[in-house]
């Protein structure tokens, strides 16, 4: 028994001897390091992975040491690396409320001297959410919106050859799918994010875009008219069988999962899925929901906006040069990503797109012909509000709450 | 003898028999548990400023208005008192029937420890699609057995609050629902613990038993029971804490937003990450830590009264 | 008590004398209770073998169909998973011996040496169960940074330590008290010392409790991924949990490909628990004998 302890004591000296023996790097180069959330098989890792290898040719001076985690996990380290100050010179992080608190607890370094270079390939307006106190604290990656995707399989089958342009026209075609026992909307009930992308849209299209950018961001009150019209009109959809019965107990993957299987005729989500819905070969449109208040609101008035976001550690040993490379890099990811179809581009394009897939291509040209995009609400609002917003919209869902209780109870809980 | 055991250079050893258990407990364990302590007195989002807020942070867990601590409490209770009336008595029946020596003893004793090998996200994947509402194997097999009806709509396991369309009647059984593959996941982990028990009994001992004609059940009680009591100790602690501690399973099976099926570990991590706030993640922690803690302390006193009985 | 009861009315009826009908049951019992156990790890091959659409919408139960083998080849590509696998074996092993030499030592003193508060420290050891391991994060980050320990083996050989300690203790205890004292004091009076009684009489009795106490703390330590990617960014010493989550991305993940890493990870655990567990098995007979 000493035998063994002795050889496990020297064991454990030896690999700590090894662990601290091997910190040594080229003296000539400054090392910088990055934390994201692209993993290894996330849609948008191709577009790291060719980023960073054109950013070696450009910057031979700087090596990048970076590594990606979960997308979950990853809110607990950085959160956990900014509390025991031990951040990372470059990190990913989410515009409006999650990088504002790390601006606010002086933690992030000010990109607008950096910025005066890349003036002109990124537009002032895109980087609307990482700017506090007019000043820029963020490089914006890809972007997207909230998409009507639409099975055009199944919406023929009921007489209609494009998606329903007008809010009228939808429901008539939702009346007809159910009519002919087909399941318009799918809707993951597990994840309340999911139900956010159906209710921001229904809520933006009855109040106007203006409206409800006040109410998350600039401080309205959540008790509008409007808006409880809206979550009553979601919930008559609910309750006239528009939605899954059995989406209450399901997951995201799970309602994706059937929609590509042609199980509903609709599916509104992140316009992140078009790479995804492009391979799987179905033949998919895609649409931004109609208007419903037109005293109120338009067609391109949109929920999403840039929100993927990489920014630079005030504590970083080299913060100006990595606030450069930051700006060098966030331009070639969404360059690669927008080409990938991960997303749309936030920066300006001067590369040819002609080879990005039908459906990105579509949601491009949506987007170019938008006036308005209102930030996903759980991304604008601080991360209390959020979660307060999150619960009652879930409950929504479920139908625990109608309209009425749903501004008074956030008018209560928030403001 | 006493002498012998009583030296006074003791001290020494004692210390250092202890010591390197000290360092680990105090470094990792301690000094944690004081910052929580510390931090809980605090809004605070885990960096920059703090603010001293006194007792708001358990005055908000108790109210319940915003985090729902009481229910999460009454959930883990509701979970550590079923896995004391169902898993570890099918845990220790179990280690007793092998103990004993059946047919296929280490075949059974490996197959009955496997699902705490697989990894808590196959697990749970593997539940969903047991709860999974039209075509899940649950749904499908009280179809077959004719409890639920052909116009019957599907049972929604796993919703937080769902309707009954033919009733009208609101129901969740997401609670259930979760806690089912969480007792049974751990049976094998119990039975292993108490197996190693009933193995240490000597067998001399059993066969000087039988020879006086006692049967196995007499055995069971009078010979193997008696000696397995601190096993039996240490498995009523793991599994009561471990309730008390459950995450993973509620993660992937009712995610964080659980409202029905919310356990103080969850609350603790939505709290902390997703709300932003570290000093009321803090006090859950704190009275989490305190739970346990008493419940130790409880099933040591209960062992220690029935030792002396 | 009701679990008590239950348990010996179940324990009755496994006489060896007892009806042949109702060894039937006990048997089929068995059986049948095996199969569910092993359903899971078929369930995780044939998981292994699909694609999403296969696994979430149309083929939940079945065999694979189309058998989707590119999930191992992508699970194999994400990264060096077996470098991922050696360095989980690696942590778990010195993990392990940390956990057993700090909780024998610990329980040596607690349980075998008469003093005034060894039941006080005992239950100070026992805080430790309690603590639940999301609580610890931040705390433990910090210290592990001043330490300059972040990304290294030790960054999560010593929490990992620290948190199976108590968990070991109990274990122990539980074992060590059952050694009658009598061969303590046999050994003093053959002029053994506090450590030649430890070596010499305790350790070689305690083969069980360290064989259990060995499979608890390797459990903990195996499938955890909260510290693991917390406190280990670095590729070099990645565990195999926080490279199997490497698979699943933000919007889209290859859940077959998961499966397969899973799977990769599961195998040979399943494959060393059977082999060892004859050894423990024996562990525990030897240990019988001689106590």
């Amino acid at each position: 028994m000493k035998k063994i302890l002795a050889t496990l004591l020297v064991l454990v000296t030896a690999i700590s001897l090894c662990a601290c023996g091997s910190r040594d790097g080229d003296k000539d180069k400054i090392t910088l390091t990055m934390w994201c959330i692209a993993t290894k098989s996330d849609s948008n890792r191709a577009s790291y992975e060719a980023a960073i290898k054109d950013m070696e040719k450009k910057y031979p001076d700087i090596k990048l040491d970076w590594s990606a985690t979960e997308n979950e996990a990853y809110k607990t380290k950085i959160k956990t690396a900014v509390s025991g100050n031990s951040m990372p010179d470059i990190f990913f992080t989410w515009s409006c409320a999650f990088l504002g608190d790390f601006v606010k607890a002086d933690k992030v370094y000010c990109l607008d001297n950096a910025y005066k270079k890349f003036a002109n390939d990124l537009d002032e307006k895109m980087c609307k959410n990482t700017t506090y106190d007019g000043k820029k604290y963020g490089v914006p990656l890809t972007m997207n919106i909230v998409g009507l995707f639409a099975n055009m399989d199944i919406l023929k089958e009921v007489g209609y050859n494009d998606v329903p342009g007008t809010y009228d026209e939808l429901i008539a075609c939702c009346d007809k799918l159910v009519a002919a026992g087909k399941i318009p909307f799918g809707c993951a009930g597990k994840e309340t994010w999911c139900v956010t992308e159906y209710l921001e849209s229904i809520i933006e299209k009855s109040c106007g875009a203006k409206t409800l950018d006040d109410i998350f961001v600039n401080g309205a009150t959540w008790d509008n008219a409007d808006v409880t019209k809206a979550v009553n009109i979601f919930q008559e959809m609910i309750t006239k069988k528009y939605f899954d019965p059995n989406g209450v107990a399901l997951s995201n993957d799970e309602i994706k999962g059937n929609f590509i299987a042609g199980q509903y005729a609709f599916y509104m989500n992140g316009t992140w899925n078009c790479a995804d819905f492009a391979k799987a070969g179905i033949n998919v449109k895609v649409a931004e929901f109609p208007v419903i208040d037109s005293s109120k609101s338009k067609l391109g008035q949109l929920i999403g906006g840039p929100s993927d976001t990489l920014a630079v550690a005030k504590s970083s040993k080299n913060a100006e040069k990595a606030a450069e490379y930051t700006f060098e890099l966030g331009k070639l990811i969404c360059k690669y990503g927008y080409l990938d179809g991960c997303g749309l581009p936030a920066w300006k394009v001067d590369y040819d797109e002609s080879k990005v897939n039908a459906l990105t291509q579509s949601v491009a040209k949506i987007v170019a012909a938008s006036d308005y995009m209102v930030l996903f609400g759980d991304t604008a609002m601080p991360s209390d509000e959020a979660q307060k917003y999150l619960e009652f919209v879930a409950k929504v869902y479920t139908s625990e709450v109608n309209g009425k209780q749903f501004t008074d109870g956030l008018k209560a809980a928030i403001r | 003898m006493r002498v012998m055991t009583n030296r006074k250079n003791d001290w020494i050893s004692i210390i250092l028999f202890l010591l390197p258990a000290l360092i680990l407990f105090i470094g990792i364990l301690v000094a944690p548990l004081i910052a929580s302590g510390y931090f809980s007195f605090f809004e605070w989002k885990g960096f920059g400023d703090k603010t001293y807020i006194g007792l708001q942070n358990y005055k908000d867990l108790f109210d319940g208005t915003e985090v729902p601590f009481l229910l999460s409490a009454k959930n883990a209770l509701l979970l550590a008192l079923f896995s004391l009336i169902i898993q570890l008595p099918l845990s220790l029946g179990l280690a007793l029937l092998l103990g004993k020596g059946v047919k296929g003893e280490r075949f059974f004793l490996s197959v009955n420890f496997l699902p705490v090998l697989i990894s808590s996200v196959v697990i749970g994947t593997l539940w969903k699609k047991i709860y999974y509402p039209t075509g899940g194997l649950l749904n499908s097999v009280l179809r077959a057995l004719g409890i639920l009806k052909k116009g019957q709509a599907d049972i929604l396991w796993l919703a937080e609050s769902a309707i009954n369309p033919q009733t009208g009647k609101r129901y969740s059984y997401i609670l259930g629902a979760v806690f089912v593959p969480m007792i049974w996941q751990y049976v094998g982990y119990h039975m292993l613990l108490m197996y190693a028990g009933v193995k240490s009994v000597p067998p001399e001992l059993r066969e000087a038993a039988k020879i006086d004609g006692a049967t196995d059940g007499q055995i069971n009680r009078h010979i193997v029971l008696p000696s397995m009591k601190q096993i039996i100790k240490v498995c009523v602690i793991f599994s009561v804490t471990g309730s008390f501690k459950a995450y993973d399973l509620i993660a992937i099976l009712a995610t964080y937003k659980t409202r029905q099926a919310a356990v103080p570990s969850i609350l603790l991590l939505d709290q902390t990450i997703n709300w932003g706030k570290y000093g009321r993640g803090s006090a859950v922690a704190v009275l989490l830590i305190i739970m346990c803690f008493l419940a130790a302390i409880i099933i040591s006193e209960v062992f220690k009264d029935r030792e002396k009985v | 008590m009701g679990r008590k009861e239950a348990s010996m009315d179940l324990s009755q009826y496994q006489v060896g004398k007892s009806s042949k009908t109702v060894r039937v049951f006990i048997w089929i019992f068995m059986v049948v209770w095996a199969c569910i156990n092993l359903y899971p790890l078929y369930w995780m091959l044939t998981f292994s073998l699909k694609d999403n659409l296969q696994i979430w919408t149309t083929n939940k139960f079945g065999l694979p169909d189309p058998w989707v083998w590119g999930n191992y080849k992508e699970a194999l590509d994400s990264g060096p998973i077996f470098k991922y696998f050696f360095n989980s074996i690696l942590v778990a092993l010195f993990t392990i011996a940390l956990t057993l030499i700090a909780a024998l030592m610990a329980t040596y003193a607690i349980s075998r040496i008469q003093w005034r508060f060894s039941k006080t420290v005992e239950r100070i050891f026992m805080l430790g169960i309690t603590i639940p391991i999301q609580a610890s994060v931040v705390p433990v980050f910090v210290v592990l940074n001043k330490l300059e320990m972040l990304d290294s083996y030790q960054a999560l050989v010593i929490p990992y330590a620290a948190f199976a300690l108590a968990m070991a203790i109990l274990i122990c205890s539980g074992f060590m008290t059952e050694i009658p004292i009598s061969l303590d004091e046999a050994a003093y009076i053959d002029g053994c010392g506090r450590a030649g009684v430890f070596f010499k009489v305790i350790l070689p009795l305690m083969k069980p409790a360290m064989a259990t106490a060995s499979i608890y703390t390797f459990l903990q330590c195996w499938n955890e991924l909260m510290f693991a990617q917390t406190f280990n960014t670095a590729d070099k010493y990645m565990t195999l949990p926080v490279g199997i989550m490497q698979l699943t991305g933000t919007h889209t993940t290859n859940w077959g490909a998961v499966g397969a890493a899973l799977s990769i990870a599961t195998i040979p655990m399943v494959i060393i628990y059977v082999l060892l567990s004859r050894r423990i098995q024996d562990s525990f007979i030897a240990g019988a004998i001689k106590g």
